[in-house]
C-alpha cells in the first residue's frame, strides 16, 4: 500500500466525522439518561459547550512532563485506534490505515492510551487517579479474557484476523453477521464490552460519588479539553471495532450511525438498570459468566 | 563326640554375645566379650581335630608318606596364638575404656554413656 | 625398585626406634615419624607409576615358602595406589596432627605409626588370616589414637568402636576359620580356585568373611558406633578414618569380592545403595559438623561399595569411576575433617567464622563441590560414567537411588556452604590457624583439583573439553587484588575476545543464544564500573557462569553439556549468593539446580542406551524410552526456566541479588534453561505419551506459569521481587511459544528470548540503580522519583511498555505472532491463559512505573540523584536496540524467521519490507511506529499551542477532600495496589507450590529425624544391630 498524502487528508476527514458524532452521541445519551431519570437533562450539544469552556480557561497548571502528555498519549491512543480500523467497508477512504495491523494491533492499540493516561494522571500526585488506575486495570484485566476467547473464536470462524476480510465474510444479509452465525462469542464478546465502556455497572474507574471522577482527577482547561476529545472519539472507535466484528460493518455513514447508536445503548440500558459493581465483584462476574459462555464458543467452533 | 569342641565354642560364642548384647555393666560388658573371644578360639582349635590325629611332627611315629592321614593341622593352632594375642590386646584396651569411662562419669553403667547419638 | 615389604618394614622399624629411644628429643621423633611414612608413601609412589608405565606386578613371599604355605603381598596397580593415599593421608595428618602427637608422647607417634603400617598391610596381603590381625591392629590404633583425646564424648565413641569392630572381627574368625576349613587354605587366589562357593557350608563362610568386611564399612543401619566415633574423634583422627582407613576397607572388599558370586555382589551393591541414600537422608537433620561428615563420609562409602558390587557392569570404566569417585571422596573428606579441627566449632552456623580468613573459605567451597560431584572435580567424571553405564545395563532403581543420595548429600553440603558464607558471624571468636594445620588443608585441595584435572586429560570423553576460560578465570583469582576497573575491563575484554574467535563457527540457535551469553554478558558488565574498590571474588565467579553459558553453546557431546552446565550452575550460585540476605535463596536455587542437573544427567544416561556415541544428536535417535527421556530432560531443563512448580527459587535468588547481578542471572542465565529446551525439541521432536501430546502439557506449564508469574508480580510490594515475577511470567511465554513446535511458536519464543533480555537488563539495571540510590526495595517508600532520575524514569517506561506488548514497541510484535501461532495450532485455552498473562502484565507494569516514579515525591528522597552513569550507558545501549527493533520489526524477526525456515518450513511469515504476513493476519511495525509518532506530534502541537504557558506547580498543589495534604506518605497511593484484585483472585496465587515445597522438605527433615533415632547412642543397641544385621542379609541371601 503506498502511502500518500491523500491519507492524511481521509484520516482527517474520519476523524473530524466521528468526533462531532461522539460528541452528539454523548450529549443524546446524557439527555436520554435524564429523561429517562424524570430530569430535563442537559442540551445535546452541551459537550461541544464544555470543550470551548475547557479551551477557552486562561490558567493551566501542570505537574510535571508526564502529566501534561497524557492526553496527548490518550487522544492519539483513541485517534489510532479508530485509524487503525476500516470504518466504512469497501470504502478506500474510509479504510484509513488498516493495513499497518490487522485485529490484533486494534486489540492491543486500545491499551496505548490507557496506559499513558495512567501514567500522566499518577504524576498528578493525586491519590484518587492512582486509585482510579487502579480500579481500572483491573477490571480490564478481567474482561479482556472473554474478550480475547471471543475474538479468537471469531478468527477461527473466519480464518483470518484481517478486520476488512471479517467484515466482508458478514456481508449479505443480517443472517450472515456473527450475531448469528457464532452467537456465544457475541454474548462473550458483547459482555465485554460493557466492560470496555466503562459505564454503570462497570464505572467505579471513575466513581464520581467516592473518587470523583478517577484518573482524570486533576486534568483541567486545555488538558481536560484533550480528553474530552477522546471521550467522544474513543468509545465511537471501540463502536466501530464491534460492529465490524459482530453486526456485519458499515457499507455507508447513515448505516454506521445506526448500528453503532444501538450497540451503545445495550450499555445504556444495562447501565440504567444495573447499580455499580465493586471492582472485586466485577472481577469474579467477568470471570464467571462472560467467560463460561466464550468457552462454550471456543468449544463449538473447535467441536 | 567329634564336635563336642566346636558345639562348645559356638556356645560360648553365643553366650558371650549375650554378655555383651544384655549386661548394663561394662566390665560384665568386656567379659561378655571376653567369652566370646574364647569361644572363638575354641571354633578355631576344633576344625582342626581330626580323630586319632597326633601332633604334626615328622618323626618315629609319623611317616612322611601318611602324614597327611595322620596330624593334625598345624595352621589353626598357630592362628589361634595370634588370635589370642590380639584378642589380649583389645580386651586390654576395652579396660582401659572402661576405666576411663568412669573416671569421666564415676560410673560403669552403661546406659550413662549415650552422649553422642542421632 | 624398593621392595614393598619395605614399607613395613620402615614404619614398623620407626615405630621400635622411637619406642628405643624413649630419651629422644620429641621433635626428631615426630620428624623421624613423618620421614618413614613419606618413605613409604615414596615406595608406593614409585611403584604406581612404575606399574602404570608397563612394570609387572611385585609379589612378596615371606617365611621362605611360597604361598599358600606362607603369607604373601602384592603389589599391584590399585595396591599401589591406595597404600599411596594411605601414606599420603597418613603424611598429612601426621603434619596435622604434629602439635597433639607431641603433647602425648612418644607412644602416641608409635600407635599412628603401626596404625599406617597396618593399613598399608591390610591393602597388601592376599592372606585372609593376615587381613584379620591387620585389621585388628588397626582398630586397636584407632581405638588407641581416639581415647587421646581426653574428652568424655572420644572416649564413649572409642569404646562404642572397640565393642563394634570386636563383635565384627569375631565374625570375620568364625568366617575366615571355616573357609580355611573348606578350603585348606588362607590364600585369597588359591580360595578363589577351590571354589567352596558351590557347596551350601562353605559359602556361609565366605558370607561371614565378606559380611564382616562389609560391615567395617559402616553399612546402613548397622553403623552407629561408625558414625559416634567420628563425632566423637579428634576431627584429626576423623580424617584419618574417613580417608585412610575407609580406603583401605574398600579395597579389602574389592579383593575378596573375587571370592563371591555374582547374586552377592548384588546385595553389595544394594547395601551400598542403602547407606549412601540412608545417610545422607539422615545427614540432612545433622547439626554438628564431625557428625554430618560422618553422615557424609559413610554416604560416600556407601557409594563405592555399590560400585564394588556393580563392577561387573561398569566394564572397563570400573576403575575411572572407582578411583575418581573415591579420590574426590578422600581429599575432600580429609580436607573438610581438618578444616573441622581448625575451626572447633561443632555447630554448622559457626562456621561462619571461616570468612575471617577468606581462603579457607575456597578451600571449603572445593571440598564440598568436589564432593558433590562438580567439575572439574574428579567425581564429576566419575558420577558420569557411572549413570552411563547403569543407565546402559538397565540398572534404573539404582540410577535413580544414586542421584536421590546425591541429592540428599547436596541439601546438607550447600546448606552448610551457604551458612559459612552468609550467617551471622558477629558472636564468634576470632580464628586461629596453625601451619601445620592448613598445609595439609591446601594441599588436599590442590591434590582434588589437580587430581580432577588429570582425569580430564586422561579420559576419553573428557578430553575434548576446553579449558581456556578456566585458565582466564583463574587468572582473574590471581589478579584479584586489583581496583574493579581494571578486573571489569579485562573480563569484557576477554569475553569479548571469546566472543570474536568463536563468532565465526556460531550459527542459527547457537548464534542468538551465543550473542545473548556473551554481548548480554559484556554489556551487563559495563554496569559494573559503577562499583569502587576491589570487589573481591566477583569476577572470576562471574567467568565462571559465562564460562558454563559458552560451553552450553558450544557443546557437541552430552557430556560437554553437562559439564558446562554445571559449571554455570557453580558460578550462578556464588553469584546469587553474594547477594544480602541470598543465603536461603541460594540454597534453593542450589538445589533446584542440582536437582535439574541429575534429572538431565539422567535422561543423557537413558538417551545414551544402545549407542556408541556422546554426541548431542543421539537425542535425536533415542533408542528406548524416548518419552521418559524427554520428560526428565524437559524437567531439567525447566528448574532454569523456572516454570511453575519449579521456580519458587528466582524470586529471592533474583531480587536479593547485587544491581549489576540481577540482570544477569535474570536476564541471561534463564535463557541457559531456554537453550536446553530448544536443543531437546530440535532433536527429540514431537513426544507422545500413548496418544497425549507432551508438548500439550508443555503449553499449559507455560501457560500458567506466565498467568502465574504475572500475577504474582502484580502483587509484589518489592520492586526487584517484582522484576523477579515478572520474568517467571516471560518465560512462561517462551515455553508456551516452544510448544507449539511450530514456524510461528518458535518465531515468538526466540524472538521473546531476545525481547526479554533486553528489557529484564534495562529494567533490572533501572531498578537496581534507584535501589542503589534510595536504599531501599519497598516500592511504596519510593514515589515521585521521576523529577530526580529522569533518565532511569526513560528506560523503565520504555520496559514497561515492551513488557506490556502495547504497539509500537517491539513487544507487541511477540504478541501478534503469538495470535497467528494460537490459530494456527488451535490450542485456545492455554493460549487464552496466555493473552490474559500478557493483560494481568499491564498490572505490575503501571505498579512499578506509578509507585517509584510517579505519585508524591518523599522527604526523604528530594536529594537523591540520578542513578550512576554506568548503569545508565548499559540501558541507553539496550534502548537505541530496542527502538531499533520496534521501528524496523524484521531486522530480528526477518533473520530468526530464516533460521527456523529449515525445520519448520510451513507458516513461516511473508516479509513485503517491513510489512510481516502470516496465514491470518498482517502487521506493519515501521508504519505503525510512524502513524503513531504523527498522531502524537499532531495533538501535542495542539495541546502545546493550546496550553503554552501552563505553569508548573509545587507537588501539593492538589485538590484533595478540601485541604491541601502535607504529608506525602499519606498521599502515595502505592502501598498493595491492586487490593481489590487481591479480593478477587488473590486465591490464585495463595502460595500453593511454596506450601508444597516446604511441607516436602519438613517431610524429608521429619523422616530424617525419624530415621536418625535408631542411633541411640548405646553400645549395645549398636552391637544388636551389627547382628541383627548379619542375619538378615543372610536370610536374604540364603
Amino acid at each position: 500500500m503506498d502511502f500518500g498524502f491523500k491519507h492524511i487528508l481521509y484520516a482527517l476527514l474520519t476523524v473530524f466525522i466521528v468526533l462531532n458524532y461522539g460528541l452528539i452521541l454523548q450529549g443524546i445519551v446524557r439527555k436520554i439518561g435524564a429523561r429517562v431519570g424524570r430530569r430535563y437533562g442537559i442540551r445535546w450539544y452541551q459537550p461541544y459547550i464544555d470543550i470551548i469552556k475547557n479551551y477557552a480557561k486562561r490558567s493551566t497548571i501542570t505537574h510535571g512532563v508526564m502529566f501534561y502528555i497524557a492526553p496527548v498519549f490518550r487522544l492519539t491512543g483513541g485517534i489510532g485506534l479508530l485509524l487503525f480500523m476500516p470504518v466504512i467497508f469497501g470504502s478506500e477512504i474510509f479504510s484509513n490505515f488498516s493495513f499497518a495491523g490487522d485485529l490484533v494491533l486494534v486489540l492491543y492499540f486500545q491499551f496505548f492510551g490507557v496506559l499513558g493516561m495512567a501514567l500522566g494522571a499518577a504524576e498528578g500526585g493525586h491519590p484518587y487517579s492512582a486509585i482510579g488506575v487502579s480500579r481500572g486495570l483491573s477490571q480490564v484485566t478481567a474482561f479482556e479474557l472473554p474478550l480475547t476467547l471471543g475474538v479468537l473464536a471469531i478468527a477461527m470462524q473466519y480464518q483470518t484476523l484481517n478486520i476488512t476480510e471479517i467484515v466482508a465474510a458478514q456481508q449479505g444479509g443480517f443472517l450472515s453477521w456473527t450475531l448469528f452465525t457464532n452467537p456465544f462469542a457475541t454474548i462473550a464478546i458483547m459482555f465485554s464490552f460493557l466492560g470496555a465502556m466503562g459505564r454503570s455497572p462497570f464505572d467505579v474507574v471513575l466513581a464520581p460519588q467516592e473518587i470523583p471522577i478517577g484518573p482524570p482527577t486533576e486534568f483541567h482547561s486545555g488538558l481536560l479539553g484533550v480528553l474530552q476529545l477522546n471521550r467522544a472519539i474513543f468509545p465511537a472507535a471501540k463502536l466501530i471495532l464491534f460492529m465490524n466484528l459482530l453486526f456485519g460493518g458499515a457499507t455507508s455513514w447513515p448505516e454506521l450511525v445506526v448500528k453503532t447508536f444501538l450497540i451503545y445503548m445495550w450499555s445504556v440500558f444495562v447501565g440504567t438498570v444495573f447499580p455499580r459493581f465493586r471492582v472485586d465483584q466485577s472481577v469474579r462476574w467477568f470471570l464467571v459468566v462472560p467467560l463460561t459462555i466464550a468457552i462454550i464458543a471456543i468449544i463449538l467452533i473447535r467441536f | 563326640m567329634e564336635y563336642i569342641s566346636m558345639i562348645t565354642g559356638f556356645l560360648l560364642v553365643l553366650l558371650g554375645l549375650w554378655g555383651v548384647l544384655t549386661q548394663k555393666n561394662i566390665i560384665k560388658i568386656i567379659i561378655g566379650f571376653s567369652i566370646f573371644d574364647t569361644g572363638l578360639h575354641i571354633v578355631l582349635v576344633s576344625i582342626a581335630y581330626l580323630r586319632g590325629g597326633t601332633a604334626p611332627v615328622i618323626d618315629k611315629a609319623v611317616k612322611v608318606t601318611e602324614a597327611i592321614e595322620k596330624v593334625v593341622d598345624p595352621v589353626p593352632h598357630a592362628l589361634v596364638l595370634t588370635a589370642i594375642v590380639i584378642g589380649l590386646g583389645v580386651t586390654a584396651l576395652m579396660l582401659v575404656y572402661a576405666l576411663k569411662l568412669y573416671q569421666n562419669k564415676k560410673t560403669l553403667e552403661v546406659q550413662s554413656f549415650n552422649d553422642l547419638k542421632w | 625398585m624398593i621392595s614393598p615389604i619395605h614399607i613395613i618394614t620402615l614404619t614398623l622399624g620407626t615405630a621400635f626406634f622411637i619406642g628405643l629411644l624413649k630419651k629422644l628429643n620429641l621433635n626428631i621423633s615426630a620428624l623421624l615419624m613423618l620421614v618413614a611414612i613419606a618413605a613409604a608413601g615414596t615406595i608406593s609412589a614409585s611403584w604406581f607409576t612404575a606399574i602404570l608405565s608397563g612394570a609387572a606386578n611385585a609379589e612378596v613371599f615371606t617365611a621362605g615358602f611360597n604361598p599358600p604355605y606362607s603369607i604373601n603381598l602384592l603389589m599391584g596397580k590399585g595396591e599401589a595406589l591406595i597404600t599411596l593415599l594411605i601414606n599420603l593421608a597418613g603424611f598429612l595428618g601426621g603434619v596435622y596432627l604434629l602439635k597433639s602427637l607431641k603433647e602425648r608422647g612418644i607412644y602416641t607417634m608409635i600407635i599412628y605409626l603401626v596404625f599406617i603400617m597396618s593399613l598399608n598391610v591390610i591393602v597388601m596381603t592376599r592372606d585372609i588370616f593376615n587381613l584379620f590381625v591387620f585389621m585388628e591392629v588397626a582398630s586397636i590404633g584407632i581405638a588407641g589414637l581416639v581415647i587421646l583425646d581426653k574428652s568424655s564424648k572420644a572416649t564413649q565413641a572409642g569404646f562404642k568402636y572397640l565393642i563394634a569392630t570386636g563383635v565384627i572381627a569375631g565374625i570375620l574368625l568364625i568366617g575366615i576359620a571355616f573357609t580355611y576349613y573348606f578350603a585348606g587354605t588362607l590364600n585369597i587366589d588359591v580360595i578363589q580356585q577351590a571354589s567352596i562357593i558351590n557347596f551350601k557350608a562353605g559359602s556361609i563362610a565366605v558370607f561371614l568373611v565378606i559380611i564382616s568386611i562389609i560391615l567395617e564399612l559402616k553399612p546402613f543401619p548397622a553403623n552407629g558406633w561408625g558414625i559416634d566415633v567420628y563425632e566423637g574423634a579428634n576431627p584429626g583422627i576423623g580424617a584419618m578414618i574417613s580417608a585412610a582407613s575407609a580406603s583401605a576397607m574398600l579395597f579389602v572388599l574389592y579383593k575378596l569380592a573375587v571370592l563371591v558370586p555374582e547374586s552377592f555382589l548384588q546385595i553389595i551393591t544394594a547395601i551400598g545403595i542403602l547407606t549412601f541414600v540412608g545417610s545422607n537422608l539422615m545427614g540432612i537433620k545433622q547439626s554438628n559438623a564431625n557428625r554430618l561428615l560422618g553422615y557424609s563420609s559413610i554416604g560416600q562409602i556407601g557409594l563405592l561399595t555399590a560400585i564394588v558390587g556393580l563392577k561387573p557392569f561398569l566394564g572397563a570404566q570400573f576403575e575411572l569411576i572407582a578411583v575418581s569417585i573415591l579420590i574426590s571422596h578422600f581429599f575432600a573428606k580429609a580436607g573438610l575433617f581438618w578444616l573441622s579441627g581448625i575451626v572447633k566449632k561443632q555447630n554448622l552456623k559457626d562456621w561462619a567464622m571461616l570468612r575471617q580468613k577468606p581462603y579457607l573459605l575456597v578451600l571449603f567451597g572445593i571440598f564440598i563441590f568436589a564432593l558433590i560431584g562438580f567439575p572439574p572435580f574428579p567425581s564429576f567424571l566419575g558420577k558420569w560414567e557411572l549413570i552411563m553405564k547403569l543407565a546402559h545395563s538397565h540398572h534404573f532403581y539404582i540410577l535413580a537411588f544414586i542421584l536421590i543420595g546425591s541429592f540428599l548429600e547436596g541439601i546438607y553440603l550447600f546448606r552448610w556452604l551457604g551458612f559459612s558464607i552468609k550467617m551471622e558471624d558477629a558472636n564468634l571468636p576470632p580464628l586461629t590457624v596453625h601451619w601445620n594445620k592448613i598445609i595439609p588443608v591446601v594441599l588436599s585441595a590442590l591434590g582434588v583439583l589437580g587430581s580432577g584435572i588429570y582425569f580430564g586429560t586422561i579420559t576419553e570423553i573428557a578430553a575434548s573439553l576446553k579449558y581456556i576460560p578456566l585458565l582466564f578465570i583463574a587468572l582473574l583469582y590471581v589478579i584479584d587484588f586489583l581496583p574493579v576497573y581494571v578486573k571489569n575491563t579485562v573480563s569484557i575484554a576477554g569475553i569479548g575476545y571469546y566472543l570474536y574467535t568463536i563468532y565465526p563457527d556460531l550459527e542459527g540457535f547457537k548464534l542468538i543464544f551465543g550473542l545473548i551469553f556473551l554481548a548480554g554478558g559484556m554489556l551487563t558488565l559495563v554496569a559494573g564500573y559503577f562499583k569502587t574498590g576491589t570487589r573481591k571474588g566477583f569476577y572470576p565467579l562471574v567467568m565462571l557462569m559465562f564460562a558454563g553459558l559458552v560451553g552450553l553453546i558450544e557443546a557437541h557431546t552430552t557430556f560437554e553439556f553437562f559439564f558446562a552446565w554445571e559449571l554455570m550452575t557453580a558460578g550462578s550460585y556464588f553469584l546469587i549468593i553474594r547477594g544480602k540476605k541470598s543465603m536461603t535463596h541460594a540454597l534453593s536455587y542450589m538445589l533446584f539446580s542440582l536437582a535439574g542437573a541429575y534429572l538431565i544427567l539422567a535422561g543423557f544416561g537413558l538417551a545414551h542406551i544402545g549407542q556408541s556415541s556422546y554426541a548431542l544428536d543421539i537425542l535425536a535417535s533415542v533408542q528406548s524410552f524416548a518419552p521418559l527421556v524427554f520428560i526428565l530432560l524437559a524437567i531439567g531443563f525447566m528448574t532454569k526456566t523456572a516454570s511453575v512448580g519449579l521456580h519458587i527459587w528466582l524470586p529471592g535468588a533474583h531480587a536479593e541479588a547485587e544491581t549489576d547481578v540481577s540482570p544477569m542471572v535474570s536476564a541471561i542465565l534463564l535463557k541457559a534453561g531456554v537453550f536446553g529446551l530448544i536443543l531437546l525439541m530440535l532433536n527429540m521432536g514431537s513426544q507422545f505419551i500413548g496418544s497425549f501430546n507432551i508438548y500439550y502439557a508443555l503449553a499449559w506449564i507455560g501457560a500458567i506459569t506466565a498467568v502465574m508469574g504475572n500475577m504474582m508480580a502484580a502483587f509484589q510490594e518489592d520492586a526487584k521481587r517484582l522484576l523477579a515475577y515478572s520474568s517467571v511470567g516471560f518465560l512462561g511465554y517462551i515455553l508456551f511459544g516452544l510448544s507449539f513446535m511450530s514456524h510461528l511458536g518458535w518465531l515468538a519464543a526466540v524472538s521473546l528470548s531476545v525481547v526479554h533480555f533486553m528489557f529484564k537488563t534495562l529494567l533490572f539495571l533501572a531498578i537496581g540503580g534507584i535501589v542503589y540510590r534510595v536504599k531501599t526495595k519497598e516500592m511504596y517508600k519510593m514515589g515521585g522519583l521521576i523529577k530526580k532520575m529522569p533518565f532511569t524514569f526513560i528506560s523503565v517506561l520504555m520496559g514497561i511498555i515492551v513488557i506490556a506488548g502495547v504497539p509500537p514497541l517491539t513487544g507487541f510484535g511477540g504478541k501478534w505472532i503469538l495470535y497467528n501461532a494460537v490459530l494456527e495450532k488451535g490450542w485456545f485455552f492455554p493460549s487464552a491463559l496466555v493473552f490474559f498473562a500478557g493483560i494481568v502484565a499491564f498490572l505490575y507494569c503501571f505498579r512499578l512505573i506509578h509507585t517509584v516514579f510517579l505519585g508524591q515525591l518523599k522527604d526523604e528522597h528530594r536529594e537523591v540523584k540520578e542513578a550512576p552513569f554506568w548503569l545508565l550507558l548499559p540501558q541507553y545501549m539496550i534502548l537505541m536496540v530496542i527502538m531499533l527493533f520496534s521501528a524496523l520489526p524484521n531486522s530480528l524477526l526477518k533473520p530468526i524467521g530464516a533460521m527456523l525456515a529449515p525445520i519448520f518450513p510451513e507458516g513461516a511469515l511473508e516479509w513485503q519490507g517491513q510489512l510481516a504476513k502470516s496465514g491470518f493476519g498482517y502487521w506493519n511495525g515501521q508504519v505503525i511506529m510512524y502513524i503513531v509518532g504523527g498522531i502524537f506530534v499532531v495533538v501535542f502541537a495542539w495541546l502545546w499551542y493550546m496550553n503554552r504557558n501552563a505553569q508548573k506547580v509545587k507537588q501539593f498543589n492538589i485538590g484533595y477532600s478540601a485541604e491541601r495534604p502535607s504529608l506525602p506518605e499519606t498521599t502515595h497511593f502505592a502501598y498493595n495496589f491492586f487490593a481489590p484484585y487481591k479480593k478477587a483472585l488473590g486465591f490464585l496465587v495463595s502460595p500453593l507450590i511454596t506450601n508444597f515445597w516446604d511441607s516436602a522438605s519438613e517431610g524429608v527433615h521429619a523422616i530424617s529425624d525419624k530415621v536418625r533415632r535408631i542411633y541411640n547412642g548405646n553400645v549395645q543397641t549398636y552391637a544388636f544391630h551389627i547382628l541383627a544385621f548379619i542375619v538378615v542379609v543372610y536370610l536374604i541371601i540364603f
